[in-house]
């Protein structure tokens, strides 16, 4: 398997422009100018088999594909880089190494598209990626892989990087949007769909850093090439997992897709730290169900994880021991969800404080048994929230109950957390 | 149409319409708490989920989905009911449940809905909110700790209203609906937030406490200040009025109404209302029988005969003015006239001329239709604030590109992409002029205009009028004028707004003829959504110049009339010239040197209590009648409340005068509105059924015609400041000074300069300046604001403690200095 996204990397410092050209940069941004159609680019992407780093796993050219070629005024191409999901770092650490990859895949996506602005929205934390970005980008319209007319082929790209106010509901790309156009930053109704009517009312494309800066590599070596990196047939290329938790070495890994999660852990990862052993990991980002000792041999893929019941998510693994309190886990995760509801529909404003109460009960050990009927039932109730942020937020509550009923009824029936009888805790 | 199934029911619905809607157009209910159907779809209560077969059975919200082809919806299947359940659970989780005590209980849709869904317990508990209640303004309570944050308050805010005062503020658990910087709610109080909260967090304070909801009768009736004519419905209980409620589907507003309409109703019930006639005896107005009161005002008129004359207030019916013309003709007097003459001389003089018709011929249904609008003066937004709520739509929704041709800007100005022209005062007919000029030269004249009678004179008298010469006055530039004329010539329909009244003397028969001129030329009439509107004054304005409620020497002259002492007998029906009418020492002298003065009115005006017999009448809410609207929609009110005290209609007392007379008294208002059916041009074929509710547009012939105006020269005064006068916000005429709304939002009348004019002399807000002209001086309060242009001064004209007509003697430019 080759590094795509982490070929270029220095250890120790941010590339340079030079180095990146001289490593080949720029160069698929050059063929598709002089040598393909947008079209082409388009269906490069569709063929490669890419579909959306952000968590949603959509496949990329087909959201391309919604996007109405006919409407009058501009069209808007976004980078979502408001990485918030707890447990995941990818986009930070590849744009802390390497912002020119983004870019050109920005500039091939702007060209399948038919953009002319584009913008990268990036949380506000991130200053020193928001810092590469801007260098970056200065120096790209310089060599005139930006701006008016780039590279002759009458094709013009700005890009410009917003940092966002910061909420972790900016990264929801409708919510991005208003945030983008200075409003509060609730999602919209769909449809209409981005794809048709988004920033400004125009047909907008919201894509991942990750997923953006792969694009370079697809028309650079093709489609096939790209979807072969993948350690199964049926996925396609390679995927940045960002591991932390209670392993020996916790660090964003370039893995190709589809490795197992024992291979991750036992590889990369250098297996469990100082011997303890694994109990269960979140796979994809804090919004996704857990994963226990019986997926250890499923493929980090979207679709075998998405038939195991959870989701590849972002691709942020943690992972944790024996020691681990699951309840205190779910209402951890909980506890930030519920904060960061942007308080607009009623399931998620009041549902999630109501779970993350329910779940502070029980790890008091003040839990009733209907307590665990509740919580069953928000699992359901809000998915019929506005928007992903809410049925997200039940990930972790309902792999709570599918995988670990019995330490839930234990915190109920002991009155106390099990996990707490031998500390300070007293019962 | 798009096929759908709903419930089981083959039912059909139009392609852009919601489930929601579909579902209400085919009576289904879909219950709602976040939904408005004069908002935007807002999808956040989560109450209106239904399922739909080709969505993988999910639930979805039916206020923001669309219906498609073949869509098959079902509404309340019991997982459905399970999900609802659970929202109120949860919204009721905070909720502090005080129904007992709060104003909303019986019209609540929380209340209502959990009532519907049976949430008799609730299996969550959590603490309550403890937000700190605003009672920081006499009108708009806001409890959050009711709310349920449909965000209505904050969308009809921004959507119609276009103030933004509030907003959603924090997140999570926390959110909720707040001002600036979280403080108190200062706005216009229109109260508009108050009509569409679902719940018990915005409520009309005058209200608290008056009466359970259901205990009020719901009366609908017209509105009776402005000539808008809103719809409203008065909650009534024990023979008061106690509220105006809301009802969304009440006019062509949607039941929206401003600050008058919805907080000014007190004036119905104020203790400040006359209940028995008052004589003059010793030089003191005492009480007295009807009898007396009307035998001495018949003898009187039986002497006086030619020698009297009237002056009426077009807040009467239209049935009343026409009994009111009767009795006068009885008594042989053969002067009178209504709104200070000049305010209806734009429909009585220009468009007459103009049109042919005494009316516009636009209405205010065109201007949600219009590509572009012309406003003169953005005083429309403030004259009548519901034809502003109809602009913002325009403007906001539907893309109408503003145009405002204005002394000072205003609120209208704030809207996007409005463009504001602001010129020197009193220049207004010299550019309109200039751009029917620019019309002709660029050769944009509609192919329909040359064949118009007057076109040649026209051309011939526009040659003076070119934007160069034009510019030199006015305070634009040429190519303003330039790009204006285009812009409007242009657009497929353009529509141009402007008011009159009493504090407009500058909106003329000329401004008409000028306005008349210009859409003439660019061929804008006729067209939906395209024309004139002329915005008048009072509720039934435009009625009584159909009526015909002008005769002989007009009301200036009346007044001299009375000074000079060639008219002995005035009867004011509801006018309080003194105030409103132009020169307060012209007016206090003619009133004092008038042998016998008449007044029938609801209160014991400034006017009135100069008066000899003052006759008590009731308000619009104790009577029946016609009032027709400034765009000839014409209402039908009924009583809502027995008459207050003993108190009688003015058509009741002209018909007993009439009797005394030796005339014959008209039946009923409803036979004098099927004589006004029989002879008014337009009223032909009306009767009471069919003006229904909403009322019935009297159709304007247009028989169009070029008439030039007489462009008034721009005079400047060096050293002084041009006085402009007009309506303050949410005033109207003098009535509103009876109003707990109005008043609060601007208890008194104040002198409005610019920050430059303010910091050159050092005044501050609030200061007591002294304003002199050549006609007088007076003392009024300094407000100094951003929108005033340098050297204009404005200031409103209601405010009966302290009129400005003691400086204003009717031009429509006053020229003064301020002092401390």
């Amino acid at each position: 398997m080759d590094q795509i996204l982490f070929k270029h990397n220095r250890p120790d410092r941010v590339i340079s422009f030079d180095e990146y050209c001289a490593e080949s940069g720029f160069r698929a941004l050059r063929k598709a100018l002089t040598g393909m159609s947008p079209e082409e680019v388009q269906q490069a992407t569709i063929d490669s088999g890419m579909r959306g780093r952000g968590g949603a796993g959509f496949p990329t050219g087909k959201k391309w594909s919604f996007v109405p070629r006919d409407l009058p005024g501009p069209r808007y191409l976004i980078c979502n880089c408001d990485e918030m999901e707890p447990g995941t770092y990818k986009d930070r650490v590849l744009l802390e190494k390497n912002p020119y990859l983004l870019i050109e895949g920005m500039a091939l996506a702007g060209y399948a598209l038919g953009v002319e602005h584009a913008f990268i929205f990036i949380r506000r934390g991130y200053e020193l990626a928001a810092e590469n970005l801007r260098r970056g980008i200065v120096e790209a319209e310089r060599a005139g892989f930006l701006g008016r007319d780039i590279l002759n082929s009458g094709f013009s790209l700005s890009l410009e990087v917003h940092q966002s106010a910061g909420r972790y509901i900016c990264g929801e790309e409708t919510a991005l949007m208003n945030a983008l156009e200075g409003r509060r930053a609730n999602p919209r109704a769909k449809p209409p769909f981005p794809a048709v009517k988004g920033l400004w009312g125009q047909p907008t494309v919201v894509n991942n850093v990750e997923t953006l800066a792969n694009i370079p590599a697809i028309i650079d070596k093709g489609p096939a090439w790209w979807k072969s990196q993948a350690a199964t047939p049926d996925a396609a290329g390679t995927k940045l997992f960002c591991i932390s938790g209670h392993v020996s070495i916790t660090d964003c890994f370039e893995l190709p897709l589809g490795m197992t999660l024992g291979e991750i852990i036992d590889g990369p990862c250098g297996g469990m730290r100082n011997g303890s052993n694994f109990k269960a990991c979140i796979p994809g980002g804090a919004s996704t169900p857990y994963f226990t000792k019986e997926h250890w041999n499923v493929p980090m893929d979207f679709d075998p994880v998405a038939k195991a019941g959870s989701r590849l998510g972002t691709g942020g693994i943690v992972v944790f021991d024996h020691n681990t309190c699951m309840v205190a886990v779910t209402l951890n995760l909980v506890r930030f969800f519920a904060r960061e509801s942007c308080g607009w529909c009623t399931p998620c404003r009041e549902g999630l404080p109501l779970v993350q109460h329910i779940l502070e009960r029980i790890e008091a050990g003040y839990g009733e048994p209907p307590d665990i009927d509740i919580l069953h039932e928000h699992v359901r109730h809000l998915n019929h929230a506005f928007c992903a942020l809410a049925p997200g937020a039940m990930g972790p509550v309902d792999g709570l109950l599918r995988h670990f009923k019995d330490e839930l009824s234990e915190h109920i029936s002991g009155k106390c957390c099990p996990f707490r009888r031998d500390t300070t805790h007293t019962c | 149409m798009v096929n759908l199934t709903i419930d089981d029911k083959q039912v059909t619905a139009p392609k852009t319409a919601t489930i929601y809607e579909a579902a209400k157009l085919n009576g289904i209910a879909i219950p709602i708490l976040c939904h408005d159907k004069k908002l935007k779809p807002f999808g956040a209560c989560r109450m209106c989920l239904v399922e739909v077969e080709q969505m993988k059975g999910r639930q979805i919200p039916a206020c923001t989905t669309p219906v498609t082809e073949g869509m098959i919806i079902r509404t309340s299947t019991p997982d459905i009911v399970k999900a609802r359940k659970m929202v109120l659970e949860l919204l009721l989780l905070n909720h502090p449940i005080d129904c007992p005590v709060c104003d909303k209980a019986g019209d609540c849709d929380l209340q209502n809905l959990t009532y519907e869904y049976k949430v008799d317990a609730n299996r969550f508990t959590d603490e309550k909110f403890h937000h700190e209640i605003d009672y920081n303004n006499p009108l708009i309570e806001r409890d959050m700790n009711r709310c349920v944050l449909c965000g209505k308050c904050a969308r009809i805010c921004d959507e119609i209203v276009s103030f933004g005062a509030l907003t959603f503020i924090s997140r999570g658990i926390e959110t909720k609906i707040g001002c600036e910087f979280d403080e108190a709610l200062n706005c216009e109080f229109c109260g508009s937030c108050v009509s569409v909260c679902p719940v018990g967090s915005l409520l009309a304070r005058p209200f608290k406490f008056k009466a359970r909801f259901w205990s009020l009768t719901k009366n609908k009736s017209v509105c009776g200040y402005c000539g808008t004519g809103c719809n409203l419905t008065l909650g009534v209980k024990d023979n008061k009025v106690l509220t105006t409620l809301y009802d969304e589907n009440q006019g062509f507003h949607n039941g929206q109404l401003c600050v008058r309409g919805r907080f000014g109703y007190q004036f119905i019930n104020s203790d400040k209302r006359l209940t028995k006639p008052l004589v003059r005896k010793n030089g003191k107005l005492e009480e007295a029988g009807w009898d007396e009161a009307l035998e001495l005002v018949a003898a009187r008129l039986k002497d006086a005969g030619a020698s009297t004359a009237a002056l009426a207030t077009a807040r009467l019916t239209n049935e009343e003015l026409v009994v009111f013309k009767q009795l006068l003709q009885t008594a042989g007097c053969g002067n009178y006239d209504h709104s200070a003459g000049y305010a209806h001389a734009a429909l009585t003089e220009g468009f007459a001329g103009s049109f042919g018709a005494s009316a516009s011929p636009s209405t205010i249904l065109d201007i949600q239709k219009s590509d572009l609008l012309l406003v003169i003066k953005t005083d429309a937004y403030e004259t009548h604030p519901v034809v502003g709520f109809e602009i913002n739509m325009a403007v906001k929704n539907k893309g109408t590109l503003l145009k405002i041709l204005t002394d000072k800007s205003g609120k209208l100005s704030k809207l996007p992409d409005a463009r504001t022209l602001v010129h020197t005062p009193g220049s207004e007919i010299a550019i309109i002029n200039s751009l029917a000029k620019v019309i002709l030269d660029n050769k944009l004249v509609d192919a329909s205009a040359a064949a118009l009678p007057g076109y040649a004179a026209l051309e011939k008298e526009l040659a003076a009028f070119t934007p160069e010469a034009v510019s030199a006055q006015c305070g634009l530039t040429a190519v303003e004028i330039k790009l204006l004329a285009s812009a409007y010539a242009t657009a497929e329909k353009a529509l141009i707004l402007f008011p009159v009244g009493q504090a407009y003397p500058g909106h003329t028969a000329a401004l008409a003829n000028a306005v008349a001129n210009l859409a003439l030329l660019a061929g804008k009439l006729g067209k939906e959504g395209g024309g004139v509107l002329c915005l008048s004054e009072k509720n039934n304005s435009q009625g009584a110049v159909d009526m015909g409620f002008q005769a002989g020497i007009g009301a200036g002259r009346i007044i001299d009339g009375c000074a000079d002492g060639s008219i002995t007998t005035l009867f004011l029906a509801g006018e309080n010239p003194l105030v409103s009418y132009p020169d307060h020492a012209r007016v206090q002298a003619a009133l004092d040197k008038v042998e016998f003065l008449v007044v029938s009115e609801m209160f014991l005006t400034e006017t009135a209590a100069m008066a000899d017999v003052v006759l008590p009448v009731c308000s619009f809410a104790e009577k029946e009648g016609t009032f027709t609207a400034t765009d000839r929609r014409v209402q039908h009110i009924k009583p809502a409340i027995r008459k207050v005290g003993q108190s009688r209609s003015d058509f009741e007392i002209f018909g007993a005068l009439i009797a005394k007379l030796g005339g014959v008294a008209p039946g009923t208002p409803a036979s004098v509105f099927a004589e006004i059916s029989a002879t008014v041009p337009g009223y032909t074929g009306m009767s009471y059924a069919s003006l229904g509710v909403e009322g019935q547009f009297a159709p304007v012939e247009l028989k169009p015609a070029f008439v030039m105006p007489n462009a008034p020269a721009v005079t400047v005064e060096p050293g002084k400041l041009a006085l402009v006068t007009g309506s303050a916000l949410y005033h109207n005429g003098t009535l509103s000074q009876y109003g707990e709304g109005p008043m609060h939002v601007c208890p008194e009348g104040y002198v409005e300069i610019s920050r430059a004019d303010a910091a050159a002399s050092r005044f501050a807000e609030n200061d007591l300046l002294t304003v002199s002209s050549a006609g007088g001086s007076m003392k009024l309060k300094a407000h100094i604001s951003a929108r005033m242009p340098q050297g204009v001064v404005f200031a409103p004209y209601h405010f009966g403690a302290n009129p400005v007509n003691q400086v204003w003697s009717g031009a429509p430019v006053t020229w003064i200095t301020l002092a401390k």
